[in-house]
């Protein structure tokens, strides 16, 4: 079974590239302006970017700022068949991929650990004590119900272009994407255990470490996956509108902050881009699925 | 009504009424500590009122209302969420019940649903304006891809995750494959496409907040809160802030006493 | 204090409690009971009568909502390892081992690592379960796993028994050897137990005097005393005073 999954698998992925690689370069064989609309414009390489000229970018994209041929050579002009360069403008620019995708991971990362301890302390006050519940659980449900991305322009006036005010929104989306696995977890999963335990004469430290962690500990691991995909989006959002550097400004291109998709991008760029990032958040999260594995053997 | 209730309701008013009124209090004393000329990457920008006053707030809402402009923003963004994510739950819940009940089809779409699974819907954004222009279809067909995707694995997952004891008694009682799909599998993975369903609608909002704002044009909530223009209102920034988080409060009420009802059967009485 | 009046362990005096919702459900009303040093007392009532409310409020988890419960003539003020609890729901730890299990409330005692291996060890033999001293709760069966829960409580040796219908999942096989066993354990070291539930035979096999309930919101219907002979053993079983004593009770409930 697992074999036939592997095989399906690839087969389809080896199948589609294959039919993308044709349909891109169709263009080279015959005029496909005179197709019917809206096949004609689909199959320019403006618009469906050949896979050669998707893996010249990843080429590039790596290779960096040393293997763009001097700026006023016509040849780099038709370098990817793209009228707006936009690899060429990232690459004056000194992006990379390598560098881009370590940004992002890094925002990532400083989200996930500054965001998940208080998130995770939120859920835990909530979920210990009805009367802390009770306060603070409609203020979680209405703040929480604002987008974090939707902040940051706010956030700009009071922080102007810098780290922190890109850094806020992941930090907070983190932050309240992990308050209710936690809180589900205290309340409903370890709620049992908690009587059994306090029974037996358990309190304080002992009762956290020994039967609340491994009780809601499941609820809270597997939430951390989730925050770390929410972490990601928001992330690359806030790159996309704001950041000159890291995964989201490559795909939108690097341009000004108040046009940023006015630019007309290159297609092959954010398919590149779109790749890493995926690849990156597959690795990301099957890492954290097998410590997620190996630290809840007890319950399979 | 019990006294637990009486509690909850009289600390939630405690802490909504203190935290409005410290607002209140900050407010009127910003207007005489905060800077007024903000900084924006180029140029000065003066009149900006870090933190709005109610009476200020109270004036731009009568302004937006008046003009039509909230009412409008509200209509718009509304409805391409409203649009995206018919379409992407349309999509997600069919391919997802197809790759759950038939394992080959799941085995040719792994590798597509990881790919997307993991982007972020925003990345997407450039690539369908490039496809698609920058009008009303980009954005509805973003929100369909986040949607689709969720739901998706939603209903694979809740597919697969029937219990094999409904199957079997099924099959026992012999009951076709298409009878049992329609009459055991599907209310019995209801409750879990629903539940997948509310979260897609969320991530729908974020979607759709961003993708207004990198693309702001009015009308929209996301260009209420975009810094366009020759100065930022700020007023306008948190009214629209306000307005999109009470339409995600309400949308996800809404789907949340609706899964209520639907699933009423699966809850335990007693 | 006279020698032949034992002192109450447990006082319940016009016990009400009501659970919050909608609408709120009156759970026990005017609820007076007592139980005394080393009995052993059987709660019976049918299902929804307020069995567990009563256990949770003699473990100190619940407050009445009227009357007053006492503890050896002190208000009950939270749990404590001396009112021994094992719930209906399987409680046991499932990251912990069978043994990480029945020492933990010596854990929380403050005891010796060698003292709570020499105990867990009496334990384990006591129940047959030495085997399993390194399994984790999944690989367990329901009835092992009800029998480590018992045993768990046990090895802080506290001097008051809860019991929540303990056997209530078990077959009846299983259950019949908890029983004996049980009653065996009290046998030899007597504590004072309050054991919940419907099932009248388990009732009249292990108890001392079974008090009856009535269904929501409950209180005590009836009360017997179990003139049975102790030790009591499968033959108890079969003797016409325990047919008899069924009928009285069936007649009640």
């Amino acid at each position: 079974m697992v074999r036939q999954r592997f095989w399906l698998g690839s087969s389809s992925l080896v199948v589609l590239v294959l039919a993308y690689t044709l349909l891109s370069n169709a263009y080279r064989f015959f005029e496909v302006s005179k197709l019917p609309e809206p096949i004609g414009s689909a199959l320019q390489p403006d618009v469906l970017p050949p896979t050669q000229a998707i893996v010249q970018a990843v080429v590039d994209l790596i290779k960096g700022p040393g293997a763009q041929p001097p700026p006023d050579e016509p040849a780099h002009m038709h370098h990817h068949q793209h009228s707006s360069d936009h690899v060429g403008v990232l690459l004056q620019q000194g992006v990379t991929l390598q560098a881009s995708l370590a940004i992002t991971i890094a925002r990532v990362l400083f989200g996930m650990v500054v965001g998940a301890p208080l998130g995770i302390l939120i859920g835990l006050l909530m979920g210990l004590s009805r009367r802390t519940d009770d306060y603070v659980h409609p203020v979680y449900v209405l703040v929480r119900s604002v987008p974090p991305l939707a902040f940051i322009t706010y956030i700009m006036l009071w922080l102007g272009h810098t780290e922190a005010h890109r850094l806020i929104p992941i930090v907070y989306a983190v932050a309240a994407t992990m308050v209710i696995p936690t809180y589900h977890g205290v309340r409903d999963l370890a709620s049992t255990y908690l009587v059994a335990a306090r029974s037996l004469g358990a309190r304080g430290w002992l009762l956290m470490r020994r039967v609340l962690l491994p009780a809601a500990g499941p609820a809270v691991l597997s939430g951390l996956r989730y925050a770390l995909a929410i972490a990601w989006m928001t992330a690359v959002g806030a790159e996309m509108l704001m950041a000159e550097n890291g995964m989201g400004n490559l795909i939108v291109g690097g341009g000004m902050w108040a046009s940023r998709l006015q630019t007309r991008s290159d297609p092959a760029v954010v398919m590149v881009g779109i790749l890493a990032l995926a690849i990156a958040g597959w690795l990301m999260d099957s890492g954290a699925r097998l410590l997620t594995i190996r630290l809840t053997r007890w319950a399979r | 009504m019990s006294l637990v209730q009486r509690n909850r309701i009289k600390r939630a008013l405690i802490s909504l009424g203190t935290i409005a009124v410290v607002y209140g209090v900050a407010a009127e004393v910003g207007r005489y500590v905060l800077p007024h000329r903000i900084w924006m990457d180029v140029h000065y920008i003066d009149n900006v009122e870090l933190l709005p006053t109610y009476r200020s707030l109270a004036e731009e809402m009568a302004f937006l209302l008046q003009s039509w402009i909230l009412p409008d923003s509200i209509l718009v963004s509304t409805g391409r969420i409203l649009a995206g994510f018919v379409l992407g739950a349309a999509t997600g819940i069919a391919v997802g019940l197809a790759t759950g009940r038939a394992a080959r089809l799941e085995y040719l779409a792994d590798p597509w649903m990881m790919l997307l699974r993991f982007t972020p819907a925003l990345a997407l954004l450039p690539l369908y304006v490039i496809w698609f222009g920058y009008g009303e279809a980009s954005k509805i067909l973003l929100i369909a891809t986040s949607v689709a995707v969720v739901v998706m694995l939603g209903a694979h997952h809740a597919v697969r995750g029937v219990p094999q004891v409904y199957l079997d008694a099924a099959r026992a009682l012999g009951a076709s494959p298409r009878l049992i799909f329609r009459k055991v599998v599907l209310p019995a993975a209801f409750p879990q496409i629903f539940a997948s369903l509310r979260v897609a609608l969320g991530l729908a909002w974020v979607t759709i907040v961003v993708a207004e704002l990198i693309d702001a044009k009015m009308p929209s909530l996301g260009y209420l809160l975009a810094l366009s223009g020759a100065y930022p209102r700020v007023p306008q920034m948190l009214i629209g802030l306000g307005t999109i988080a009470a339409l995600v409060f309400l949308s996800d009420m809404l789907a949340l006493s609706l899964h209520a009802k639907v699933t009423r059967w699966m809850r335990r009485t007693g | 204090m006279s020698s032949d009046s034992p002192r109450l362990r447990l006082e319940a005096e016009n016990v009400g409690y009501t659970y919050p919702g909608e609408p709120p459900t009156r759970a026990l009303e005017g609820l007076t009971l007592s139980v005394a040093d080393n009995e052993f007392v059987a709660l019976l009532g049918p299902v929804g009568c307020g069995k567990t409310t009563l256990l949770r409020i003699f473990a100190g988890f619940l407050t009445p909502s009227q009357g007053s419960v006492r503890c050896d003539g002190a208000s009950v003020d939270g749990p404590s390892w001396q009112r021994g609890y094992v719930l209906q729901e399987s409680s046991i730890f499932p990251w912990m081992s069978v043994r990480e299990n029945l020492e933990f409330g010596l854990v929380a005692k403050g005891m010796e690592p060698e003292a709570r291996r020499a105990r867990s060890d009496e334990l384990l033999h006591l129940l047959g379960l030495s085997s399993f001293e390194a399994a984790y709760p999944k690989q367990l069966s329901s009835g092992m796993s009800k029998m480590v829960e018992v045993a768990r409580v046990l090895a802080t040796d506290p001097s008051m028994l809860l019991l929540d219908e303990p056997f209530g999942a078990l077959d009846a096989q299983t259950r019949a050897r908890m029983q004996d066993e049980l009653a065996g354990l009290w046998e030899q070291r007597r504590k004072t137990v309050v054991f919940v539930t419907h099932d009248v035979e388990e009732a009249l096999y292990l108890a001392d005097r079974i008090v009856v309930l009535t269904a929501r919101p409950g209180h005590v219907k009836q009360q017997f005393k179990v003139t049975l002979p102790r030790p009591r053993s499968l033959e108890t079983r079969f003797a016409p005073e325990f047919a008899a004593l069924k009928r009285q009770v069936w007649e009640v409930i």
